[in-house]
């Protein structure tokens, strides 16, 4: 699992039927951003907890839902280390 | 999920039997690092979006069958950086 800071919402209208309407985020991870399925509902400069791979499609709602990154927790207190 | 800009579609006519016909689009990441994903809602050249890796890219197609992993999942509505 990994640490990232939620940057803001992410919009896209046009998506693939299987994402359904699921809320969606950019978050940070140092400099690179990416996005993820929001499934706890994260606000901007929350600190939260994702998860990847097979673990992600099942956080996302089901085994066969397309998502890579998944937020499964919201940090109550985190003061990054670097 | 991460996120790229499309910059051109790919031809490819010689291609392995498990990835068919489906439409290729060359993406390029902020740091100007290409790749290539699988389109199936149509995006076009300028157009921001997020694509799916890995096993999820296969889950995004409508047969899970085919050989991606990279699927655009959504075409940003607005994006500044």
């Amino acid at each position: 699992m990994k640490i990232f800071k939620v940057v803001k919402p992410l919009v896209a209208t046009n998506r693939i039927p299987d994402m359904e309407q699921k809320r969606l985020q950019v978050v940070q991870d140092g400099s690179s951003l990416m996005v993820a399925v929001d499934s706890v509902g994260a606000a901007p400069g929350d600190w939260v907890l994702c998860v990847g791979s097979s673990a992600a499609r099942e956080a996302a709602g089901s085994k066969s839902y397309p998502s890579d990154l998944t937020i499964v927790g919201i940090i109550d207190n985190w003061v990054d280390p670097r | 999920m991460e996120i790229f800009q499309v910059v051109g579609t790919m031809v490819c006519t010689c291609r392995h039997p498990g990835i068919e016909q489906l439409p290729l689009r060359v993406l390029q990441d902020r740091t100007g690092k290409l790749q290539v994903a699988v389109d199936t809602i149509g995006s076009c050249k300028g157009n921001w979006v997020f694509t799916i890796s890995g096993s999820a890219a296969r889950m995004a197609l409508e047969d899970p069958s085919l050989l991606t992993d990279l699927t655009i999942g959504g075409v940003i509505d607005s994006w500044e950086e």
